[in-house]
């Protein structure tokens, strides 16, 4: 069991190696990190070099705290982050089901817990592995040119962060496993994430538990070192969502028959 | 006794049955062939056989003395195999022999056994995604066995390749024969003729003849006689319903087929029929109906 499981990890991490998902994403990440700290900190003479202001106004730009740009990274990893994310990884199921690679898998003495547990354990390490990498390049150059952050804020907010991708992939992997057209799976989860970012921004007092406000949450531990009100309910709701996701998700999959009616 | 077995299995797809009161099987040790036009359910029997579908009726029972998943003990080659194009196909058979939970050493071995037996082994470091058809169906046998299972599962083993793959698939189970079982499904009667020990025909969801190929041959290979005349030898038909031996005709412009239940009288009343003679004989053959013609009377 363990072994079967050990075997289709190793697959997945091959896989992604292959065909570079090791090499792209991070990079895509460390570029998104970098790019918001030196785009602050260049911005008044960015300004200046494309013309936009008249002759004669003041310059009187003020340098963002480091605390804003480390949010505003985040914000960059939620909208083309999340973006790259959910392109890389719509078809880790939905893919092998049109195909029809799955089917000599699982017709070999494997449980389709392993086959989802082991795919969902590889996109994680993949998405936070990335991710981590990207955010600390963001945080190196933060602290270079703008500012100091009290580096108890920054890990704790970035782990909090760490949790809402957690939650957005999971959603990624279980859609991918329930439908088989990817752009499904990508519209889906998206739609999901935005709809719970917006829904948590205009009416926060509803969505106290929504995994939507953990973005919040970490915004406000860099900037004052201390997450909103209802954070543990959040955190509480956003993990016992995502176990609940997997489960019946693995449930769903067991029930569903895996040889289509071929009609032949 | 019967390595698995199937009791009265049905399966519904909304409102057509695509199997139903299904009894099937298998002996340990044959090579058994599903024989069946499209459409007549071998697939969906197969993947109820693998556990890829759930029968929505009936039964399916494995050799009892071998417990638990029966997936331990099935190979499987579905019709279209599609392999990871990204492995190369020996890293495709440690694959799927770790994943039948072979440790990793013998898996390894196992997996080079398997690529000389398919003759792939100057393949084996190749991707799959640059390999033929039937290099593809050669691999896609071997990853069925590559854990020795005690039965092998193979849909339509033959029917997309090219007459070159065909014969080295056919080859292939031949000598697969001799240390495992196999079941296969086809709708070319002459593969099944060529490799298979027990034939099960099926039609529109279900067994209509089974046995083994030596008692259809017996039972069901009747004498015959082809004959082809330069007249037509319609009007003579009628002269020939009388007579007590023949058993069937079959007429097609001047050729006609004649089945007969004794040989000896036939002949000798045919040969000196004169009015036979007067249709000038092309030809007069002493056969028997091959299964073939069993196969298109069933099926039709």
């Amino acid at each position: 069991m363990m072994r079967q499981w050990m075997v289709l990890f190793k697959k997945e991490w091959t896989e992604s190696l292959r065909n570079f998902k090791w090499l792209w994403l991070p990079i895509v990440f460390i570029v998104l990190g970098v790019m918001q700290p030196i785009t602050s900190y260049y911005f008044a003479d960015i300004i200046e070099n494309f013309g936009g202001l008249p002759e004669g106004a003041v310059m009187d730009i003020p340098l963002p705290t480091g605390a804003e740009v480390l949010a505003g990274t985040l914000g960059q990893f939620s909208q083309i982050g999340f973006l790259v994310l959910v392109l890389a990884f719509m078809g880790t199921v939905a893919t092998e089901k049109t195909s029809g690679t799955h089917i000599m898998v699982l017709v070999k003495p494997v449980s389709y817990s392993s086959y989802l547990t082991a795919k969902w354990v590889h996109i994680l390490m993949l998405t936070l592995g990335s991710y981590v990498i990207g955010f600390s390049a963001a945080v190196y150059y933060t602290f270079l040119l703008i500012d100091q952050v009290p580096m108890s804020h920054v890990l704790s907010g970035a782990l909090v962060y760490a949790v809402w991708i957690s939650f957005v992939m999971t959603l990624v992997l279980c859609l991918s496993a329930l439908f088989n057209s990817s752009a499904l799976v990508a519209f889906g989860s998206l739609g999901t994430a935005l709809l719970l970012s917006i829904l948590s921004m205009y009416v926060p007092e509803l969505m106290m538990w929504s995994p939507g406000m953990l973005s919040s949450h970490s915004y406000s531990l860099f900037f004052v070192g201390e997450a909103d009100e209802g954070f543990w309910l959040s955190m509480g709701a956003t993990v016992a969502l995502m176990v609940v996701m997997m489960v019946s998700t693995i449930l769903l999959f067991n029930k569903k028959e895996l040889a289509k009616d071929s009609g032949a | 006794m019967s390595l698995i077995e199937t009791s009265s299995l049905g399966k519904r797809f909304n409102d057509t049955e695509a199997v139903k009161q299904l009894n099937l099987s298998v002996r340990e040790g044959a090579c058994t062939a599903l024989l069946g036009p499209n459409g007549a359910g071998k697939t969906t029997t197969l993947n109820m056989l693998t556990g890829l579908m759930k029968p929505t009726e009936g039964t399916i029972q494995f050799d009892a003395a071998y417990e638990g998943d029966r997936r331990n003990y099935l190979g499987y080659l579905p019709q279209y195999p599609k392999f990871f194009g990204w492995m190369s196909g020996e890293e495709y058979l440690i694959f799927a022999a770790e994943l039948a939970g072979l440790p990793k050493k013998q898996a390894k071995i196992s997996a080079s056994e398997m690529l000389e037996l398919i003759g792939l082994q100057d393949d084996g470091k190749k991707r799959i995604s640059g390999y033929s058809g039937g290099m593809k169906q050669r691999l896609g046998i071997a990853q069925a066995l590559v854990h020795s299972p005690k039965l092998i599962i193979l849909d339509e083993p033959v029917s997309a390749l090219d007459p070159i793959g065909r014969r080295e698939v056919l080859e292939l189970m031949k000598r697969l024969k001799t240390h495992t079982s196999i079941l296969f499904s086809t709708h070319v009667l002459h593969d099944a003729e060529e490799v298979s020990d027990d034939i099960f025909i099926m039609n529109k969801g279900t067994v209509v003849i089974e046995g083994s190929l030596r008692e259809l041959q017996q039972t069901h290979q009747k004498p015959a006689f082809f004959l082809e005349t330069e007249k037509s030898p319609e009007e003579w038909l009628h002269t020939l319903k009388e007579q007590d031996w023949v058993v069937d005709w079959e007429l097609d412009h001047h050729r006609l087929m004649i089945t007969v239940d004794n040989m000896e009288k036939a002949r000798a009343n045919l040969l000196k029929d004169e009015h036979l003679h007067e249709l000038k004989l092309v030809k007069f053959e002493v056969a028997k109906t091959s299964l073939e013609d069993l196969f298109m009377k069933v099926i039709s």
